[in-house]
Parts: structure tokens; sequence; C-alpha cells
């Protein structure tokens, strides 16, 4: 009887505990907020931000999110579908963002920053990605784009002083890397991604700003089946064949592959902007390769149409949820002036959008690709980013098979063609 | 006679080796994840089987200290949302399991295989309208969000073992309860709750052990980081500590702890309960 | 006619069943159900669903290269669970029930430990173990093969799914075991007695008294290994999402991928249908093979 009746108080004392907290007077106006900078100095950096901005408007509350990349990704993707998004989120613009944006789940924000001083604090090429039949859900903080990049200890070991800039060299400095015994190139296989940025630089070298407009666009009738992007594949897998990447680059994440890098054990990888970081981060010493550690454009290849000056590029911004507020807006505003960008080119390692930030960014190597960017003559975003993710999943998917040798490249291409053409 | 206590020798040897070699085939990778946690990274990559030198208890004691990650919090929302899970289960199970042991109506049978239904689909099948029913009660980012859905899918499982256990109860108790004047409640609480301990305590502890592991529902119900549990604590802690193995191998050891010394505990019930229920159901 | 307690009255079944029946039919069934419908239109899940498939989704399911591979990897799953990890949980039960041996307790309790572990753990301690530039696996070839390079399990196409085997029969041996433990319990020893007496040896006391004893639990086991063959997720997905090139795709994780990372819900909605009538389809027939065995 008595167990009982300590039974019933338990259960109550649970239900007590378990009962939503929600019931405090809440501030008037609450902005949910969901980040993906789990790094500890990224973190408080995103809080310090969250509270600067409280203590300046006390009626508002930012509440964060802050979660693993492809945690974040999972758990927005159900928050999107189920059509309660956060208010201020991470986004990557392009396809993924579109589709948010055509189902009505993001604010448009083009009243807020199409020719405001808001808008004009960044260069115009900026707000492309972010933009889908003329409304902009996001505002970015990062821009850049992928590049080589390189140990230059190690490649002055077998007498590269300075990275090639052309694929047929490319080819001989690698081979020259695995006669000497060092891992060529890192490549997390597992997460596909950076192999797809290897073989979209080929197609582009191969084919010009043609091949992608054109193909995007439906001009080019045969679209991923034409003969560029079959060659691009048909290059990565001679690339391939050379064996330059690590033992079982097949199942590395991408942190592996950073930590190659970052330990000194593989000479370079294709990577973004934000690649020294990741390395730092990854590297045992916690330090990188540090002045050793230099960026170069993806070389041009003979009797290609591309240019050196065409990037494949991308960054991050802040979107807007559907619901969020002024107040939410206006704190994306503040998190993107410039003292704040300063900041977060300094902690983070972006390459701030906003004009007059550029002081944050202090690495050459970062100052070198912001300079590739702001200077390029044609700028696509990351391919798996800018189609929807069916289709951006089947390239990822398409050049996975090529790498692992399960598809030709005329198979792969046509998958992706499927997907693109299903879209 | 000597030659049969040869073979058993023999025999019992093989056993003790078979069951040493299990031993170690389970103890190994345990053994790398706590020792892991003492090493530096470069000792980790060198050596990652031989005994920490020097043993690096900061790695630890950080985590246990507050300095790194959010271990206690986790650890205390993991317990919360864990019991609450028995809590539901214990209770809206035992009264269910009751009556369709007990109970003769019409639709005993129907009623049970539809809890049966519930074998038959994993949690991530239904992931999403999930979380819509979640959000139409209002139940995101609560604790209640998490349990209720936890005890839903755990009913299943719950229900078949509690059932063939409460139905082997005799009826001569029944009806000797009957006599004495015990209702229907009288008998289950004075009778078929004592009796059933075991398999009751089985259940508890599969369930907590379930909900302790869970990974997607607390994923999906929680955004308020202090309200994490364990497992999303892991992979938070391996977002930020990417590649720093040995820091990420620490917390595995820290957060598997837990659910080690619930186990060892509570053992003798896991068997005791199978044997009572299913089996004999 | 109904028991010692008379005939039950509509209210106490209420409150018996109701709350087990709303939690159950409100966060399971209906959940379910709505996947169902899902999967009869094109739904990127934003937006409201107006483009009507009809059976399109399930022609695609049939078609689906990645759906056969993905099935075929669950069934190889269910037969190594079936032919490896149910004889050596067999084995090992029969070897700690027995009351002589010393230590069993020790030997039992271990034996569980990897199941009580949570999948999300186990997946991350395994990446571990496997990695090529860290792991046990590499540290155990730099004693055998010092001058090889150790293979990376996780990263060829050839070896991950039975990487990933090992993790399985790993983590859930265990479980089948103490099913077995439990089984073995309810033999009556007299019975065991009585045959060695008779003069049966070891083998033909096992072949004739243990197995027709232990009938429930290895159905009940068996249940459990197809069944949950045909549900893993969680393992796969933290040890490499059933990559590359859907080396390690299992049903669930390509269902994952299609419905919440591809943003396909609808078809996605199709697998999961699909997966549950797998599962039911298995679960008739074998209650039905059941059945048919006992009479």
């Amino acid at each position: 009887m008595s167990s009982r009746i300590k039974l019933a108080i338990l259960s109550f004392a649970l239900a007590a505990m378990l009962l939503p907290t929600s019931a405090w007077a809440s501030p008037t106006k609450v902005v949910e907020w969901w980040h993906i900078g789990t790094a500890a100095n990224d973190k408080a950096m995103n809080q310090g931000f969250a509270d600067a901005y409280m203590k300046l408007h006390p009626d508002v509350q930012i509440n964060i999110t802050v979660l693993e990349n492809e945690a974040f990704k999972s758990k927005l993707t159900t928050v999107m579908q189920s059509g309660s998004p956060p208010d201020v989120f991470q986004t990557w613009g392009g396809g993924v963002l579109a589709e948010y944006g055509a189902a009505g789940l993001c604010r448009d924000i083009s009243k807020e920053v199409k020719g405001t001083a808001w808008g004009n604090s960044m260069a115009s090429g900026v707000w492309a990605t972010y933009t889908s039949n003329g409304h902009i859900y996001a505002v970015p903080n990062d821009a850049g784009c992928i590049t080589f990049w390189y140990n230059k200890d190690l490649l002055a070991k077998v007498g590269y002083t300075s990275f090639p800039t052309d694929w047929d060299d490319f080819l001989t400095l690698v081979k020259k890397l695995k006669a000497a015994g060092i891992t060529p190139i890192a490549l997390a296989g597992n997460d596909k991604w950076p192999a797809m940025h290897m073989w979209s630089y080929l197609a582009l070298r191969l084919g010009g700003a043609s091949l992608f407009s054109d193909t995007v666009s439906g001009k080019n009738a045969k679209g991923f089946n034409d003969a560029n992007w079959v060659k691009a594949g048909q290059m990565l897998m001679d690339l391939a064949a050379l064996k330059p990447f690590q033992d079982g680059f097949l199942g590395a994440t991408y942190n592996d592959e950073a930590a190659l890098v970052g330990n000194g054990q593989a000479a370079m990888e294709l990577m973004g902007q934000w690649a020294p970081n990741v390395q730092r981060d990854n590297s045992s010493s916690k330090a990188g390769i540090g002045d050793k550690l230099a960026a170069a454009p993806v070389p041009a290849i003979k009797g290609g149409k591309g240019k050196v000056t065409e990037v494949i590029g991308g960054g991050g911004g802040y979107a807007l949820g559907k619901n969020a507020s002024d107040a939410a807006v206006d704190f994306v505003k503040f998190l993107t002036n410039v003292e704040n960008m300063i900041t977060a080119a300094k902690t983070s390692g972006i390459l701030a959008t906003t004009k007059g930030a550029d002081v944050g960014i202090t690495d050459p190597n970062a100052k070198m690709v912001k300079a590739l960017v702001d200077k390029c003559t044609f700028f696509q975003l990351y391919l798996d980013q800018a189609f929807p993710p069916a289709v951006g999943g089947a390239v990822n998917d398409a050049v996975q098979t090529i790498l692992a040798g399960t598809a030709t490249p005329a198979q792969a291409c046509a998958a992706i063609q499927t997907a693109f053409a299903n879209k | 006679m000597r030659s049969m206590t040869r073979t058993n020798r023999l025999m019992s040897a093989i056993k003790y080796l078979a069951s040493s070699v299990m031993v170690l085939v389970i103890a190994v990778p345990l053994y790398i994840s706590v020792m892991g946690g003492f090493k530096s990274v470069g000792q980790l990559r060198a050596e990652p089987v031989s005994v920490p030198h020097p043993f690096n208890w900061s790695q630890y004691t950080d985590m246990l200290a507050g300095k790194v990650g959010l271990f206690w919090l986790e650890l205390a929302n993991s317990v919360v949302v864990g019991l609450g899970t028995v809590a539901v289960v214990l209770v809206i199970g035992t009264f269910a399991g009751y009556a369709l042991a007990r109970i003769k109506f019409k639709l005993n049978k129907a009623i049970y295989l539809y809890f049966q239904l519930g074998l038959l689909f994993p949690l991530a099948v239904a992931i999403l309208p999930l979380y819509l029913q979640l959000r139409t009660f209002h139940l995101l980012d609560t604790r209640i969000g998490v349990i209720l859905p936890q005890a839903a899918f755990g009913l299943a499982v719950m229900l078949m073992l509690l059932r063939g256990f409460i139905k082997a109860i005799p009826m001569e108790l029944e009806e000797a309860a009957a006599i004495d004047g015990y209702g229907r409640f009288g008998f289950l609480f004075q009778i078929v709750v004592p009796l059933s301990t075991p398999i009751l305590a089985t259940t508890a502890v599969l369930t907590l052990v379930a909900s302790w592991n869970n990974f997607f529902t607390p994923l999906l119900v929680f955004n308020t980081e202090k309200k994490f549990t364990l497992p999303l604590g892991v992979m938070g802690y391996m977002g930020e500590h990417a590649a720093d193995w040995n820091l990420i191998l620490a917390f595995l050891t820290l957060a598997m702890i837990p659910a080690i010394v619930i186990y060892v505990c509570f053992q003798k019930y896991i068997v005791a309960g199978l044997t009572g229920g299913a089996i004999k159901g | 006619m109904y028991g010692g307690m008379g005939k039950p009255s509509i209210l106490t079944l209420a409150v018996l069943l109701g709350p087990a029946l709303i939690v159950f039919t409100a966060l399971v069934i209906v959940p379910v159900f709505e996947a169902a419908v899902f999967s009869l239109y094109k739904w990127n899940g934003l937006g409201p669903m107006v483009e009507f498939r009809g059976l399109a989704n399930y022609s695609q399911f049939i078609r689906d290269a990645i759906v056969h591979k993905a099935l075929w990897h669950n069934l190889i799953i269910a037969v190594v669970s079936l032919a490896i990890q149910l004889p050596l949980a067999m084995a090992l039960a029969l070897i700690v029930s027995d009351r002589r041996f010393k230590g069993a307790m020790f030997f039992r309790t271990f034996f569980f430990l990897p199941y009580v572990l949570s999948e999300v753990i186990t997946g991350v301690l395994w990446q571990f173990i496997y990695h090529p530039q860290y792991g046990l696996v590499r540290a155990i070839w730099a004693i055998l093969a010092p001058a090889a390079h150790a293979p990376a399990l996780m990263g060829n196409t050839s070896t991950v799914l039975w990487a990933i085997l090992v993790v399985i029969v790993w983590k859930y041996f265990g479980f089948h075991m103490t099913i077995y433990i439990a089984g073995l319990q309810d033999i009556p020893q007299e019975q065991i007695e009585a045959a060695t007496i008779d003069g049966a040896s070891g083998w033909q006391v096992f072949r004739s008294v243990t197995l027709p004893g232990m009938r429930t639990s290895i159905q009940l086991s068996v249940f459990f290994s197809i069944i949950g063959s045909f549900q893993l997720f969680d393992v796969v997905w933290a040890m490499g999402k059933g990559d590359p090139v859907n080396a390690g795709e299992t049903i669930v994780t390509y269902m994952y991928k299609i419905g919440l990372q591809r943003f396909n819900i609808g078809y996605g909605g199709t697998i999961a249908v699909c997966i549950f009538l797998i599962c039911l389809v298995f679960n008739l027939f074998y209650q039905k093979a059941l059945v048919r065995e006992e009479t």
C-alpha cells in the first residue's frame, strides 16, 4: 500500500518536472536563431552577438539553437516540412533556399535590402545566391570560392615553388609527389561534395561559363550528357587512376581530409575559404601548417574553353523564416553590420561580405581567395547547392560512383541528367 | 569414468576458451574507448591499444567539472526523459496489459493485434508525420514531447511481454480475490502488480535503456541545448571537436558509463522477465 | 466465463485501455497512416500537397536499382543474423547456463553489455576502430603486415557491409543469447538428466531435449532478428550513412535520404509503406508457419 503511495508521489513529482516550462512571463518579441557554429569560439561569438543585441533591445529575447552541421540539416528539413521555420537560420542559398522560398517558408526581405543602405553595404554580386524569382530570402555574410590549398614545403620537396597553372603540369606534380611517398591530395570520399567540386571544376575548365549556363537554362539540349561533362568525369577517373588520394578515401569524412592537410600528411586539398580554419581545428597541434599553406586557382586545361578567372564558390548567410518579425530582420541587420562582420571575419575566418569588413581579413591566402571572387568573370554556386536537393544529391552520388568505379562517366552523367530532367 | 572426466575437462576448457575470446571481443573496443580518453591525439594515432602514458586526466575531469561540454546537464536530461518514459509506459502499459490478459471482451484479440502493429515499423518511418502531430499538440521542445512518442513506440514490446506474464497468474487467485471482495482494480493493484514485479522491472529497464539511447526523437523535438540528452551531446561534441578523437572517446566513455551501471544493477530482471513473459506467453 | 471478476463494465475497459490506445494511435498509427497518404503524391514536403501521382511512386520503388541493392543488403544482414549470430548466441547461452560453469554470471553480464550501449555511441566508437589513420584495425595490421597499408574497411565498397555486420553481431548477439538463456531455464532439468542417464550423448540431448524445449525462444529470436534487420538504421547511419556508393545502404537509410535529405517526402512515404508491408507479410507468413508446425 505505502509503496503505491510512494509511486503516486513519484509520478506526480515527475509529471511536475516534465511540464513545459514555457509558462514564464516572456519578453514581447522572441527571435529563434539556429546556427551551426559548434566550435567553442564561434559559439561564444554568436552568443556575444545575441547578448549585445538584447542589451540594446531589452524587449527582444533571442533563443539560440546550436547544432552540428549534419544534425542541423536533418532537423531544419523536418521543421521546414512541418511549416514552422525558425526566425533566423544558417543558409547556403541556392536551390534549397529557393525551394523554401517558393513554398512561402521564408520572409522576402527584398523591401528591406533592395536599394537601401543595408543592401548597399554589400557588393551587389553577393545577393544572387540568395535570390529566387526576384525575391531575396537571406542576407549573406560569407562569400568565397573553391581553390586548391597546398603545402608549400611538400611541393618544394618535389621541385615546385609555385602551383601548376596547367592541368598536365598538375598531373606531373601529382606523380612526383606520389613517387616521393607523399599523399598528393586529401579527399573526403564519404562526404561526396569535395569530390563533386573536383568534377565540376574540370567541367568548368573544359566547357567554360557557357556550359554551365546553357545546361542550367536548358538551352543545351543534351544537358549533363554534353561531351564536356562526360569528359570531366573521364579526367577525374584518369586522375583517380594515379591513386593520388589517401588510402581509403571513399570512407573519409571532411574532418579526416582537413586533418591530413593540417598535419602535413597530404600535400593539398580542393576546398572553400573555410579550409585553413578547419585544418587548424583538425590538426593535432591545433595550429595547422601555418604559413606553409597557400591557395591557388584550379589549373587551366589545354584546349578547354574555360578561363582561370571563372570560379565555383559560395558561402553562407542568414535566412529569415516566414514568421520572422521586424525585430528578427533588425537583428540580422545588426549581425551584418561592419563591426560584427569584422569580428566574425577574425573569429571564424569567413570572407565577410559587408564592405569595409575586409580589415578583419588578415590572412594573405584569404585575401587571395577574396580577390579571386571579387575579380571573377563568371561565378557558379556549388553545383550541389545550386539545384534543388533531389538534383544536388544526384550530382554528388554520381561523382562518387565514378570514383568508386561502379559507373562510367557517361552513365554517371546520364544519372544526373535524369534527376535534372525530373525536377 | 576416467575418460568421462577427461572429456568433461576438455569440454570445460573449450567453454572457458570460447567465453574468454568473446569477452575479449567485447572488451577491446570498450578498453580502447576508455584508454583513448586519456591519451593525447599523437599517442592515440601512434599506439591506439597501449596503456596511456602519461594519463591525461584532464580530458575527463574537464568534462566532469563542466569546463568542456555539458555532460552533467545532458546526463540529468537523459535521466528525466528516461524515467518519464518508464513512468508513462508502466502506467498505461500495465493497465492495458492487464485488460488484454485478464478480461474477456469482444475486441480483445483485435486490440492486442492492433498494438502489435507497433513492432512492424521503426520510428524513422513516420518521423515527419510524427513531428507534425507533436506540433499540433504543442509538445515541441518539451520533455513530454520526447517521452510520449518513446512510450508509444515502446508499448508493443511491453504489451507482448506483460500479457503473457499476467495470463500465467492462476485463475484461482482471481476467483479468491473476487470472493474477498476485491474489485477489478483492487485485484490489479493488490495482486497482479506485486506478482508482476519482475516483468515490470524488465520492461522498466528495457524502456529506460531504449530511451537512454534514442537519438532521433530528442533531435527532432528539442531546440534548446539545455534540454539535450546524452546522444545529442555526443553528436554535438563530435561537431565541436572534429578530429580530436581522444576527446571524443573520453566523452563516449562518460556517456556509456551510466547505461552500463543501470544495466549491471538491474540485469537480473532482464533475464527473469524474458523467461516469465514472452517465452511462456 | 468472464473469469473471477464477471463481465467488465465499459467504463473499466475505457480506463484500462483508453490511455494506451490514445497514445499509441496518436503517435504511432496516425503518423504512419499519414506517411501512406504522402506516398501517393509527388511532394517535396514544403507547401501544399497537390501533385497526385497515384501508384507511380510504387512502380518507381519496384524499378529503383538502389532499392534492390538496399533490400539485398537487408537480406544479407538477416541471413547473417540467422546463420552466424543466432548459433553463436545459442552456443554461448548453453555455456553460461551450465550451473557447474564457474563465472557464468560474469560472462552473461558481459555478453549483454554492448546491447545497452546507444547505437550512436556504438557507431562512433566503431568508426574510430575502423579509422585507417588511427584505429584498432590499423594497429593490428601494423603487427601482422607492417609493410602494407591497413585496409580502409569503411572506404571500400566490397568491405563496408561486412564491417557493419561485425558491429551488428557485436552489439546484438547478447540480446539473443539472453532470450535463449531464458528459454533454457524453462527446460526441466530432470528431462535432461533422464536423457543423459539413458545414455544419450551431449549432442543427442541437445537435439532431442534442449532444442525442442527452446522452440518459443528460437521463434522469438528469429522474429526479432529478421524484423530488426529490415529496420536497421541508427548504427549504419552513425558509421557512414550507408556509403560509399550505397555499399552499406539499408532500406531505412535510403528512405531517410530520400525523404529528409532529398526532399522527396512522397517517395519516402512509399518506401516507408513498403517497409511496413514487408514486415507485415513476413510476420503473417511467420505466424502461419508456426501455427502449421504446431498442428
